[in-house]
Order: structure tokens, then C-alpha cells, then sequence
């Protein structure tokens, strides 16, 4: 196991005029053991990013370095992907349909060890990582279910103890049913085995509750790398903000620690002035169905989800506003609500950032 | 559907052994121990295979007798030049003789192999030698026609009142055998005018078995063969020859060509004791009786040999003089070319 | 190749002479007498592929499994076996109206298979609510099955264009010149005939001709596909009592297509006024047949691995060029490639001449359009995820290769040797031509029998040929993949 560390890689697909950056001066780090979600939207990529990673691609300018190790870059002769010791786990899983369970697991161990004994304790030793039973080892690819399939591709990718794992959107082929668990069950193994991994996504949800480090991609650079709180809640710019979550985003006036909106007064993360932007979740917005404190406004629509509502809330100067609350109790639309922020709040300056 | 990579690897074994049997098989050509004789022979297979153990028996030799038709091995012969392994060539008809001895591939003959033969049927340069002969005939259907209704000549089939009544088969070297004649007796012009005529009048079969089966039948009233079709047939069962009949044109018509099947030695031959051996026999009397006793009832050329009487004695043929060596093979085919038979 | 040798020869022979060898009144008479044969058994077997075909798929006739497999059956019997089979029987069978039934009994299959499986995947929801807005059922059948029958339709009937074209023994025992006759007529006479060049020559422009209209239709067929395909079946057309005459009809297609071959077979084998049973020559025949197949087989398959690579895992204009070529090379003749390859032989490496080696050539110019789609599709199935997974695992390229690849498409690989395997043991056009002299196949034994009108003789062979032809047969009816679509059957 190693750290992994990218420095100012760019790579481009094209020539001429029309060649467009894929990856754009990325710089990460992922420290020795941990999880990073690489998350951005289709096209932004980060799929690129990881095969640079694993060695499909080459970068044009920049270095890609496994520990100490640098495997990819200017000056220095580049490591193929068969010598980088690198697991991967493609999105469709991808296990070798002609071989089953445990040869798929085995299939990256030395050849001495695939037949041996060692070999067999191994894969028994895998499956029991990704929590699946032992006697799955004779079944064929075809007779898994894709959740169970994405975790023998995982148990492959592991057996032969690389130095990094990167994952590929390992989950959204998956049901949604099977997606939390098998995701966890992914992490679980991950941890275990104190992996430094890399994962690429689209799904918010998933960056957020598995990684130790989101980094956020947009357009083939990255625009924030941080935990998964900081990222929530300080994103770098508004268009992060919405990525990673609903926001509302209100025009107003600060002075120092506070400002003004169109919600009524809110405390800033961090002092500023002047007319800022104001990013609020929906969750800080509170309705207050016991008293009439706070901003009047009037319930337009009520989202049930069982466990909890979003309320879309038009305020009495014409702003509309979502709100979350829990769903035990909960208005009806037309209902009149007040509504106060909790909780601290990020401002950005009209440019876009602070 | 996925078979297991045993079954893929056994399949993949199976194949990889069987193209080295095939690799093994094809280069050795079957010969186990080269044969003292390789004699490429386009007459009827069957009469070779009939007579060639006779020889084999007598002088103790091996021959390989490899059979294919008259212009593809003349031509294939050509091709190889120097480095054919043929030792002796025989033809059904002789154009395809000419061929290769006007690329100047054959060897003289010994004087015993051409002596029993007349010397007619033995071009002058003495390069190969006539060994059967057919005639040409016409067959006609005896329930419609008489042997007087026939024409004086071959060549007035090509009339218009022959319209739909007179088959031939122009695909086959022996029908192009019976134009070389003609070009050669008769000329470029007469040849071209006569070939038109057919092609307007005539009916095109595919074989001069054909040609019977169309006579026999009622389908059409003549038709253009060689004799031994016929007899053949009446030896047999006759079912193709009970209502027909011949007619020999005789009076040295182009219609009593008599076509010569022959024998030559390859002076690129390294056998050429062997194949002197065989082509002596072969005119020898012994062999020409053995032949006239066969199956092919295709007249012997050795006047000591002699075919049964059922068939017309070869006395009374009168065919017209050609000489065997003019026969032009390439002419004819432009010349039917030009006709649009070919 | 052969290709390029046509177009060379072509310029050889330079224009003026090559109009004069084509405007002669027997090229117009071949290219009439081709030409009409061609459309009109394309009309018939087009009508007769679908008539049958709705009749099996759609109406409650009884019996109907039973049927389906009969009128597949005369697949296996190779074209020239059957225009045998009517001409031993009855010489009058000749000329057009006998080369129309011949043909038209032989090929209707290649009609009426894809437009039952067509049928079979059509989505019934669409007569349903066709019949729901007020249709009666015939007008839906023309107006919502019949287009979507088209593709199908038109793609059997090209099918069987390209084969009429490239047919040559059914025609030559019918006594029906078209060019593939002719060619080999002049063949025989002359091997160097710029004549039969230049009458091979347009014989590939027709062939091309109808292979631009199958690319053509191909291309389009793709947008014609419907949703995921029927989950369930239509409900069959009840007969009542037309049933009677038109099982009547369907026994009748069967009894011509497959019962007179069946009876004139065994009547030859059991009559046969040749000699007795060629046990030996039979064997040398058998064993010669498979080793040729055998070898071409392997030769075609291993040449159809780099060509299906290249077109699947490197896509560019270099691999399409040479998909592309491959399979204009499915539509020439075996006469063209039999003719080309003779004379290519002849001036450029005569050593090569009437060897097995120049033959096992011929093949794999034939049967590689067939290898690269069975190979193609078993590729496929090996899609480069796979490989990338396999390095990152540490496996390098050959290994990758060795490991994962190889055992992916190894059945493919088996599959399409064994249609080539199949394929070769009855060709007969381009083996006429090449196969060393001295040296007999199946269909040349047949051949050689039955134009000298020994039929007895020629039985056995033409029995031997239908058994090897009957494998073939189940491969092609059991896929239903548009790639099998393309299958040519022997020829």
C-alpha cells in the first residue's frame, strides 16, 4: 500500500482547434490508506483522470507517483499499467466470464500461487472480506447478482495486494436497493485492509458517506478537495454548492459576522461585507410550526418522503424557498409557515467565490 | 453459450493434429515410394485403368497414372515446362498433342513404338504417335429419319432445315477436335460460316452422351458424336440407343474425321526408358488387342489389332487425309468464340 | 484480391479489345438469360419465403413444428445435388422453367428463415392496437407486418440473387448458359481466356451490384429494429377450412423441394446401372475432401483473427478497408476466384499451379467473410474492459491474450471453422478449377459422374454431400443473429 499522489496532470483528446482538455492541471493527493471520491458530473473528467492513474493513458505534462515512486511523467520512463500494481474495478464489474469465482479472484496472484494452497486461502481469505461465503468460490460470473458481482471484482482487485484501488462508478449499475449496502460492504473490506483507494462518481450521496476526501471535478479541473463536511457545507463556489446538494442560494448584505436576506438575519461562516451571495441548506431552514417566528411565507408544495419533506415555501416578497424538515409533522400546501435559518452560513462575493 | 476452455483446448488440439495429418498427407501426395512411370493421361480413365495393369505386370514397372481432361493438362504440361513430372502424355484427341509439341516439349519417339502404326496417324517429326482413333458420326433417331434422310456432308447441318433437329455439344475438346478438322479441310471462312449456321440451327447439349440421349429420345432427329458412344451403349443395355442408329459420312467428308488419341514422351522426363517401354507397348499389338477388347471399342490403330465385327470395320471408313499435326487448337476456339458457341 | 486481379486483367486486355470480346451477341445473350433467371427467381422465392413463412409462424396449421423443420431441410441439400436429382428423373427438366424450379426449390430457405425469425421477434402490440383503431386484419397485415417484414425480405431475396448468380453446377446439368457456365466452358478450353475475364468481369459487376443493395438495406435495417422484442406471440390466424388446401400446398412445397431429391437418391442408389459400389474411390474421395477441409478450415479461421482484430479493437479506415474487402469477397463466384487465382498463379508464381496449396488459397478467399463474422462475434463478447482489468491485474499483453482472450473466443473460433469446415467439403465451382489434378473431392467425384449421365455412380457422392451439408443446416437454423444472415450456402 502507498500514497498516491498527482501532480499538475493534463491530458487532451483531439488535435488542433478542437482538442479539448479532458484532464486540465489536476494536483491530488490521497494520503496512504485512505478513501478519496473523486465526484463530478458526466463528461467532467474524471473516468480520464483515473485511467491515467492506472496507466491506459499517458498524461501529456504533469506526474503520477505511487509512494515514492514516480510511474508516469516528464523525464521519467513510464511504468505500464501489468507492472503498477494498481487494482481497478471497472463500473460493469467486468469479471472474466469464462472462469469462475475463485480462478476471477486468483487471477492476479503469481502463477506458482494460483493452484496452490496458498492461493486457495487467499481467495477464501478474500471472499470473506467483501462478506460473501465461501462456497460462492465455484460459481460462474453468470450466476451472481451485479451487487455480488461488483464485490468479487473488488476481491480480485485486492487479492494481489496492490498498492492502490481504483473503483469506476463500481455502483451505479446497481439496483438502488443494493447500492448502500453493497457500497458499504465495499468500504468495510477497503478499511480492513488499509487500501488507499480512489473512487470516481456522479452520485452525491456516495462520495459523501463513503470517502475520507471528496474531490470535486468539474470540466476536467479540480475545483475542491476536502472532507466530506467541508465540502458540504464550505463548497468553494455556488455551482459546487448545488452539486453536492440542494442549496438555496439568496441575495443579501453583510457586516461582518452577519447578514441580511430575504430569510431574515443569518450568522456568516466568516466575516465579510458588502452584497454577497448567500448559500443556506435546506435542512438550516427552519419551519416553525409552533410559533409565528420568523419570515412569513405560504406552502406552495409538501415532497412526502416517509422519513423526512422537502416544503417549497413562497415568502411573502415573492422568493421561493425549499425547506427540510422532518416528516412526522409536517403543513399542507397553503398553509401559512415562518421560516428562520439555523446554523452558520457561506457568502460569496458576486464573482463567485470568497 | 459458453464451453469450458477444456472442450475449446481439446477442440483446438484435434484441429492442430489433424492439419499436420492433412499437411503430411497432401505433400507426400500418397505415393508411398515414387513410381517408375508418371504418365498424365487424358483419355477415358476407365480404359486406362483397364490395360495400364497389363503393363505393369509385364515389365514389372510402377506406374502413376494421373487422369484429367485433354487442354487442361496440355496447357498444365506447358505450365511446368522443365520441371514436370510427367513422363508420358496421352490425349483423347490430338490438338491437345499439338499443343505441347509446338511448345517443343515432347521427345522423339523410338522407331519401335511408331513402326506398327500406319503413318497417317504418326505426325513426320516423329515427336508422338496416334494410338485409337474415333470417327465421326452422326447418330439419328430411327423412328423419325432413314439413313437416306441424312446429308451428303457434315457441314450441311448447318442449313436451315435442320432448324431444332441436330444436336451437338460444342463445350467438349472432341467436338473441337471435329472443328480443327474442318478449318483444316475446309478453310477459315467455310469453318466461321458453318459454326454460324450451327449455332442458329443446332441444339446445344452439354456432352456427347447428351447428344445421344437427345437422338434416342425423339428430341431431336441427329446429332453430331464419335461412334463408340453408341456402341458402347448397345453393349450395355441399349437403353439409350434402341431407337437410333449411325451414319458414317464416308467419302472423305470432314464428316468422317477421324480423331486420334496420342501418345508422346516428355523430353523433360527422367524416366525415359520406362516411358519408351510404355509407349512401345502400347502400340504393340498385344496392347492395341487388349484396348480393342475393352470396354472403349474406340479403333485400335495397329492393323494387327482389330475391333469385333458389331462395330463398322475400320476398313471402310474413308476419313478424310489430315494431317494430325496441323490441327489448330486456339484457332477453333476463337473461331467458336467469334460464333458465340463458347 | 481476386478483385484486383479482375480490374488488372481487365486493363490488360485494354478497352477496345474488351468491348469487342463484350459486345458480342452471346454476352447479350448470357447477360438476358442470367438477368431474367435471377429476378425471376428472386420474385419467387420472395413470395414463396413469405407465404410459407406467415403460414407456419402466424395461422393455426396443424403440424406446424413439423413443417418448419421440413421446409428448412432442403438447405442441406447443395443446389447442384438437387438439379441432379430432377434431371436424373426426367431429362425434359431443362432450360429456364427447370432452372427456375430448381433454383427457386433450393433457395426459398434463405427467405423464408429470416422473415420467420422476424416474425417470431415482431412485438404483437402493434397489430393489437392496429386492430384497436378499426383495421380488419388483412389490411393490418399489409399496411403494420409487411413493412416491417421488409428488411427480411428484401435481404433473403439479394441472398438468393448472389447465389444464382454464382451458381454453376445446377445450372450447367439444366442445360442453362448463364455466365458462370460459359466461364467455366471457356475455361476449359483456353486458360487464358481474356473471354472468360472478361465475362468474369461482368459477372462481378453484377454481383456487386446486389451486394450494394444488401450493404445498402443492412445499413438501413439497424434503424428498422424495434424495442427490447416480443414478450409473448401473437395470436395465430385461425384457418378454418382453407386449412385444408393450403396444408395441401405447404405438403406440396415440401414433396418437390425435398421429397424428389430424397427419391431420386435413393432410386440411383438402389437402381444405378454403373458398376458396383466404389468403396475405394469412395474413400480416397472422403479422405481427400476432409483434408482439404480441414486444412482450409484452419488456414481461414487463423487469417480471420487479425482481420476481426483489427476491426474490433482498432477501429480506423485501415480496419474498415479491409473488413470491407473481406466481405466483397463474400460475393464473388468461386468461378471468378477459381479463374483469377489460375491465372494470377500462371503468371506470377507458377510453381504454384495445381497444387493443394493454391486450392486451400481459393478457400480461404471464399469462406473468410464467413470466419470473420462468426469470429467477430465471439470478440465481441470479449470487450477491452476485460483486457485492462487483466493488466492492472499484472497480466501483460500475450499473457492477456493467452488467458483471457483466447479462451473467449475460442468457441467462436470452433464455430466459424466448423461452418468453413462444412462449407469447403461442398464446394465444387472453384475446386473444378484448382484442385491438383490427380486429386478428387466429393462434389468433383459427383460432378464428373453425373455430366457424363452416371447417375447410379454419382449417387453416393451426392448421399455423402447431403450428410456433410446437414450440420451446416442446424448451425444456421438454430442462430438467429443477423450475422448468420449472410451465411452463403455451398455453391
Amino acid at each position: 500500500m502507498s500514497s498516491l499522489t498527482i501532480t499538475g496532470v493534463t491530458k487532451s483528446f483531439g488535435s488542433g482547434a478542437s482538442a479539448t482538455r479532458a484532464v486540465d492541471d489536476v494536483t491530488l493527493h490521497v494520503p496512504h490508506g485512505s478513501f478519496t471520491t473523486v465526484l463530478g458530473p458526466s463528461g467532467c473528467g474524471k473516468t480520464t483522470l483515473l485511467r491515467l492513474i492506472a496507466g491506459f493513458l499517458m498524461p501529456e505534462s504533469g506526474t503520477i507517483a505511487f509512494g515514492d515512486t514516480t510511474v508516469a511523467g516528464a523525464g521519467v520512463r513510464t511504468v505500464a499499467p501489468q507492472a503498477r500494481r494498481v487494482g481497478y474495478v471497472p463500473q460493469e464489474g467486468a469479471l472474466f466470464p469464462h472462469l469462475d469465482v475463485a480462478a476471477n479472484i486468483a487471477f492476479g496472484l503469481p502463477r506458482a500461487a494460483r493452484g496452490s494452497q496458498e492461493g486457495n486461502d487467499r481467495v477464501v481469505e478474500m471472499l470473506d472480506l467483501v462478506e460473501l461465503p465461501t462456497d460462492f468460490r465455484d460459481r460462474r460470473p453468470d450466476e451472481l447478482s451485479g451487487g455480488q458481482q461488483q464485490r468479487v471484482a473488488l476481491a480480485r482487485s485486492l487479492a494481489p495486494q496492490p498498492a492502490v484501488v481504483l473503483l469506476d462508478e463500481p455502483f451505479s449499475s446497481l439496483d438502488a436497493s443494493l447500492r448502500g449496502s453493497t457500497s458499504r460492504a465495499v468500504r468495510r473490506a477497503l478499511e480492513a485492509t488499509n487500501t488507499t483507494a480512489l473512487l470516481v462518481t456522479h452520485d452525491q450521496n456516495e462520495a459523501l458517506s463513503l470517502a475520507d476526501q471528496v474531490a470535486v471535478m468539474r470540466a476536467g479541473r479540480l475545483v475542491q478537495s476536502a472532507p466530506p463536511s467541508e465540502v458540504y457545507l464550505s463548497p468553494t463556489d455556488p455551482q459546487v454548492a448545488e452539486f453536492v446538494g440542494r442549496a438555496v442560494v439568496l441575495p443579501g448584505t453583510a457586516t461582518d459576522a452577519r447578514a441580511t436576506c430575504a430569510l431574515g438575519e443569518v450568522v456568516l461562516i466568516e466575516p465579510t461585507n458588502g452584497p454577497v451571495a448567500l448559500m443556506i441548506r435546506p435542512e438550516q431552514v427552519f419551519v416553525d410550526l409552533a410559533h409565528d417566528e420568523g419570515v412569513r411565507g405560504t406552502v406552495e408544495e409538501v415532497s412526502y418522503y416517509g422519513h423526512d419533506c422537502a416544503v417549497q415555501v413562497r415568502l411573502d416578497d415573492g422568493t421561493s424557498v425549499l425547506a427540510r424538515m422532518a416528516g412526522v409533522r409536517h403543513p399542507g400546501p397553503g398553509d401559512t409557515v415562518h421560516l428562520r435559518v439555523t446554523g452558520l452560513v457561506r457568502a460569496y462575493h458576486p464573482a463567485g467565490t470568497t | 453459450m459458453t464451453t469450458s476452455p477444456r472442450r475449446a483446448t481439446a477442440r483446438a488440439s484435434v484441429a492442430l493434429a489433424a492439419t499436420l495429418l492433412t499437411a503430411s498427407t497432401l505433400t507426400g501426395c500418397g505415393v508411398f515410394g515414387s513410381p517408375d512411370l508418371v504418365v498424365y493421361n487424358a483419355q477415358h480413365e476407365e480404359l486406362l485403368d483397364e490395360i495400364v495393369p497389363l503393363f505393369e505386370k509385364e515389365s514389372g514397372l510402377d506406374v502413376e497414372l494421373r487422369s484429367g481432361k485433354d487442354l487442361e493438362m496440355a496447357n498444365q504440361i506447358v505450365e511446368e515446362g522443365e520441371d514436370s513430372p510427367a513422363d508420358v502424355f496421352l490425349t483423347e484427341n490430338s490438338p491437345a498433342m499439338s499443343i505441347v509439341d509446338n511448345a517443343g516439349l515432347f521427345a522423339e519417339l523410338p522407331e519401335a513404338a511408331t513402326a506398327p502404326i500406319p503413318d497417317e496417324y504418326v505426325p513426320a517429326d516423329r515427336m508422338w504417335t496416334g494410338f485409337l482413333a474415333r470417327s465421326t458420326v452422326a447418330m439419328y433417331n430411327t423412328e423419325t429419319m432413314t439413313d437416306a434422310d441424312m446429308p451428303a456432308s457434315i457441314l450441311d447441318f448447318a442449313d436451315p432445315e435442320w432448324k431444332g433437329r441436330v444436336a451437338f455439344s460444342p463445350t467438349g475438346a472432341d467436338f473441337q477436335a471435329i472443328v480443327s478438322a474442318v478449318l483444316e479441310l475446309e478453310g477459315e471462312q467455310a469453318t466461321a460460316d458453318w459454326l454460324d449456321g450451327l449455332k442458329d440451327n443446332g441444339v446445344i447439349v452439354q456432352n456427347n452422351l447428351v447428344v445421344m440421349q437427345s437422338v434416342d429420345s425423339g428430341e431431336v432427329d441427329a446429332g453430331i458424336a464419335y461412334h463408340y458412344y453408341w456402341y458402347r451403349d448397345r453393349q450395355e443395355n441399349g437403353s439409350d440407343s434402341d431407337s437410333s442408329a449411325l451414319h458414317f459420312f464416308g467419302n472423305q467428308d470432314p464428316g468422317a474425321f477421324l480423331s486420334i488419341s496420342g501418345a508422346g514422351i516428355l523430353d523433360s522426363s527422367e524416366h525415359k526408358d520406362a516411358a519408351e517401354e510404355f509407349v512401345t507397348w502400347l502400340t504393340s499389338t498385344e496392347a492395341q488387342q487388349a484396348m480393342a477388347e475393352s470396354y472403349a471399342l474406340e479403333y485400335p490403330l495397329n492393323p494387327d489389332a482389330s475391333l469385333n465385327a458389331e462395330v463398322k470395320p475400320f476398313d471402310e471408313l474413308e476419313p478424310p487425309k489430315v494431317d494430325v499435326s496441323a490441327l489448330n487448337g486456339p484457332q477453333v476456339t476463337d473461331l467458336m468464340t467469334a460464333a458465340g458457341l463458347l | 484480391m481476386p478483385l484486383a486481379y479482375v480490374a488488372f486483367y481487365v486493363v490488360i486486355i485494354g478497352p477496345v479489345d474488351l468491348w469487342q470480346l463484350l459486345a458480342r451477341p452471346r454476352i447479350a445473350e448470357l447477360l438476358s438469360n442470367t438477368v431474367t433467371l435471377a429476378i425471376a427467381c428472386m420474385a419467387a422465392t420472395a413470395a414463396l419465403g413469405v407465404s410459407l413463412a406467415v403460414l407456419v409462424e402466424r395461422t393455426d396449421l396443424p403440424g406446424r413444428r413439423l413443417w418448419h423443420g421440413l421446409l428448412v431441410a432442403p438447405l442441406a441439400v447443395p443446389a447442384f445435388v438437387n438439379g441432379y436429382a430432377w434431371v436424373s428423373l426426367d431429362r425434359s427438366v431443362h432450360g429456364f422453367s427447370g432452372a427456375f424450379t430448381v433454383v427457386t426449390l433450393s433457395y426459398y430457405p434463405l427467405v423464408y428463415l429470416p422473415v420467420v425469425a422476424m416474425l417470431r421477434r415482431l412485438d404483437p402490440a402493434l397489430e393489437e392496437s392496429a386492430w384497436s383503431l378499426g383495421h380488419s386484419r388483412a389490411r393490418t397485415f399489409r399496411t403494420v407486418v409487411l413493412p416491417q417484414l421488409r428488411p427480411a425480405l428484401l435481404g433473403g431475396a439479394l441472398l438468393v440473387g448472389l447465389h444464382l448468380l454464382a451458381e454453376f453446377g445446377a445450372l450447367s446439368l439444366l442445360r442453362y448458359p448463364t455466365f458462370t457456365t460459359a466461364i467455366y466452358d471457356q475455361y476449359g478450353s483456353t486458360f487464358n481466356g481474356a473471354a472468360a475475364t472478361a465475362m468474369a468481369a461482368v459477372l462481378v459487376m453484377l454481383c456487386l451490384v446486389l451486394l450494394l443493395a444488401e450493404l445498402r438495406l443492412r445499413g438501413n435495417r439497424r434503424y428498422a429494429r424495434l424495442g427490447r422484442g416480443a414478450a409473448r406471440s401473437a395470436v395465430p390466424l385461425a384457418l378454418g377450412p382453407s386449412r385444408w388446401p393450403l396444408l395441401g400446398v405447404v405438403g406440396a412445397v415440401v414433396a418437390l423441394a425435398l421429397g424428389v431429391p430424397a427419391y431420386s437418391l435413393v432410386r440411383w442408389l438402389v437402381v444405378g446401372t454403373s458398376t458396383e459400389f466404389p468403396v475405394a474411390e469412395l474413400t480416397e474421395a472422403l479422405v481427400a475432401t476432409v483434408a482439404l477441409a480441414l486444412a482450409g478450415a484452419v488456414a481461414t479461421t487463423l487469417a480471420a483473427i487479425p482481420v476481426v482484430w483489427l476491426a474490433v479493437r482498432h477501429r480506423g479506415w485501415a480496419s474498415t478497408v479491409i473488413e470491407r474487402s473481406t466481405y466483397i469477397a463474400n460475393a464473388l463466384p468461386g468461378i471468378v476466384v477459381g479463374l483469377a487465382l489460375v491465372v494470377a498463379s500462371l503468371r506470377l508464381v507458377p510453381g504454384i499451379y495445381q497444387t493443394a496449396a493454391l486450392l486451400v488459397a481459393a478457400y480461404v478467399i471464399l469462406f473468410l467473410p464467413r470466419a470473420v463474422v462468426t469470429v467477430r462475434a465471439g470478440l465481441e463478447q470479449a470487450p477491452i474492459v476485460l483486457d485492462d482489468v487483466a493488466h492492472s491485474l499484472g497480466t501483460g499483453p500475450l499473457a492477456t491474450a493467452r488467458r483471457v482472450t483466447l479462451p473467449l473466443i475460442a468457441p467462436s473460433l470452433g464455430a466459424g471453422a466448423a461452418l468453413v469446415f462444412l462449407a469447403i467439403s461442398t464446394e465444387l465451382t472453384a475446386t473444378l478449377m484448382l484442385s491438383p489434378i490427380g486429386t478428387h473431392t466429393l462434389a468433383t467425384e459427383f460432378w464428373s459422374a453425373s455430366s457424363e449421365l452416371r447417375y447410379g455412380a454419382a449417387a453416393p457422392y451426392a448421399l455423402l454431400l447431403v450428410l456433410v451439408s446437414i450440420p451446416a443446416t442446424v448451425l444456421l437454423m438454430r442462430s438467429d443473429s443477423p450475422a448468420t444472415k449472410t451465411e452463403r450456402v455451398p455453391v
